[in-house]
C-alpha cells in the first residue's frame, strides 16, 4: 500500500499526465482496437487453458462470470422454464493482431455436465474451436451441440498429447456424429503454431460462410 | 466535475434487487444479507488514498454485488470484449470516486476489455459491467460496444486471418513459411 499522505487532486493530475508512454503512443493507445473473439470449448481438463496460453500474448487471465444452467434432462426443460445462473471461473487470453485489431480467446468454463449455456461468450464470436481428448470423447458433446444450435462456425480439434492418437480421425468423426462440413483437425495445444493453424481453420470456415 | 446523473437508473433500465447467490470464499464466515432496497449508494468504503495498489487487493472477501447495491447487469449486457477507456473527465474526477470506481477508471488509462478489467481487479464480471455502466452514465468512461454483426463481416474476418497467419509459431515462423503453398 502506498503511504501517500492525503493526496490532493493535483497529485492525481500529475500521475495521470506522467504516464511512461510518449505522447504519440498515448494517443494511439487511447483509441481502442476493434475487439473480436473466438470461443475455445471442450470438456474439463481437455486443454482449453493450455490452448489459450499457447497463443495468448498475456498470461491467461481468469475472471468470475455467470453462465446459465438449464436443466440437464431433456424432458425437464419444459417443466423448468426458469434457468439458474451459476458463477464460474473463465479463462481467456488475447492477441493484438495489429494496433487496431485485437483477438480475444475465451475458454468455456470447464464442466463435465450438460446443460450449460454460454450465450454471453458466443454472442458476436467469430467462431469456436471444440477441443477433444479421444479418451473422453463424450466430454465435448455439449459444446458440439451448443455450437451447432447456435449456428456458430466451429471446428473440432483433436488434442494430441504426446503425439498419440487413440482413434483414427474417421472414427472420431463418426463417434461425434458431425457432418463433413465441420472441419476436424489434429493439433497440439502446447504448440503455438499448431493452435494458430487450428484457429485459422475455424476462421476460414467463418469467412466462407460470410462470403456466401 | 461533470454533473452526475443523480436520478438516472443506469444504462440497464431500472435497478434490480434480488437475493443473489454469488460465490463466497470457501472459508468465509456466513455473509450478511444484501440490502433490501437500493439505498442511495452507500458505497462500502470512502475513497481510500491508495489508488495505485489495486492489483494486490483481493475484493473477493466482499460479496460482489454489495458493490453494486444489489444490481445485476440486465438484459442489454455489454459483451465481454467491450472496450472501455477513461475519459479526461474521469481521470480528473479520480479523487472523488469510490474504491471500485476509482480502480476501474485508473486501470482504463489504456483501453481494456471488460473481461480484462474484471480479471485484473478481481471483480465479478457482472459487477464490472454494472459499475462501468454507471461510470459511462457519469461520463467518466468511454464505452465502445462492439457490434455483433462484426462476426459476419468479410473484411474483418480477412483482417483477422491475415493477422493470425503472421503470428509466428514457437520456432518463429509465420503460417505461410513453414508449408508449401
Amino acid at each position: 500500500m502506498v503511504s501517500a499522505p492525503s493526496p490532493t487532486p493535483e497529485d492525481f493530475h500529475v500521475t495521470a499526465t506522467a504516464l511512461p508512454e510518449p505522447e504519440h503512443l498515448t494517443a494511439v493507445a487511447n483509441r481502442p482496437p476493434l475487439p473480436v473473439k473466438m470461443v475455445i470449448a471442450g470438456g474439463f481438463g481437455v486443454g482449453k487453458t493450455t490452448t489459450v496460453a499457447a497463443i495468448s500474448e498475456i498470461e491467461p487471465l481468469t475472471t468470475e462470470a455467470s453462465i446459465t444452467e438449464v436443466a440437464a434432462g431433456v424432458d425437464d426443460l419444459t417443466h423448468t422454464p426458469h434457468k439458474t445462473t451459476t458463477t464460474v471461473a473463465m479463462d481467456f487470453g488475447c492477441i493484438t493482431l495489429d494496433p487496431t485489431l485485437k483477438l480475444y480467446l475465451f475458454g468455456t468454463p470447464g464442466q463435465d455436465r450438460f446443460g450449460f449455456m454460454w450465450d454471453d461468450l458466443v454472442e458476436g464470436a467469430l467462431g469456436g474451436l471444440v477441443i477433444v481428448d479421444t479418451r473422453r470423447l463424450d466430454d465435448c458433446f455439449a459444446a458440439v451441440d451448443y455450437f451447432e444450435n447456435k449456428g456458430l462456425p466451429f471446428a473440432v480439434g483433436v488434442n494430441v498429447f504426446d503425439g498419440s492418437l487413440g482413434h483414427d480421425l474417421d472414427e472420431v468423426r463418426w463417434a461425434l456424429d458431425i457432418g463433413e462440413n465441420v472441419p476436424l483437425v489434429l493439433f497440439d495445444a502446447r504448440e503455438r503454431g499448431s493452435v494458430r493453424d487450428a484457429l485459422l481453420v475455424v476462421l476460414e470456415l467463418a469467412l466462407a460462410r460470410a462470403e456466401r | 466535475m461533470v454533473g452526475s446523473a443523480a436520478t438516472t437508473e443506469g444504462p440497464y433500465g431500472s435497478p434490480q434487487v434480488r437475493p443473489l447467490r454469488p460465490y463466497v470464499m470457501a472459508d468465509d464466515p456466513p455473509p450478511p444479507p444484501l440490502p433490501a432496497a437500493p439505498e442511495p449508494a452507500p458505497e462500502p468504503e470512502p475513497p481510500a488514498p491508495a489508488p495505485e495498489e489495486v492489483s494486490t487487493r483481493s475484493s473477493l472477501a466482499v460479496r460482489p454485488f454489495l458493490l453494486t447495491t444489489g444490481r445485476v447487469a440486465g438484459a442489454a449486457e455489454l459483451p465481454l470484449e467491450t472496450q472501455v477507456v477513461a475519459t479526461s473527465d474521469g481521470l480528473a474526477a479520480l479523487p472523488a470516486l469510490t474504491f471500485e470506481q476509482h480502480a476501474i477508471v485508473a486501470a482504463c488509462r489504456v483501453p481494456l476489455s471488460l473481461a480484462e478489467l474484471a480479471a485484473r481487479l478481481r471483480l465479478h464480471l457482472n459487477v464490472v459491467r454494472v459499475i462501468a455502466g454507471d461510470l459511462r452514465t457519469a461520463r467518466h468512461l468511454a464505452v465502445y460496444v462492439p457490434q455483433a454483426s462484426t462476426a459476419q463481416d468479410v473484411s474483418v474476418l480477412r483482417r483477422v486471418i491475415d493477422g493470425l497467419r503472421a503470428v509466428p509459431d514457437s520456432r518463429g515462423l509465420p503460417r505461410d513459411s513453414d508449408r508449401p503453398a
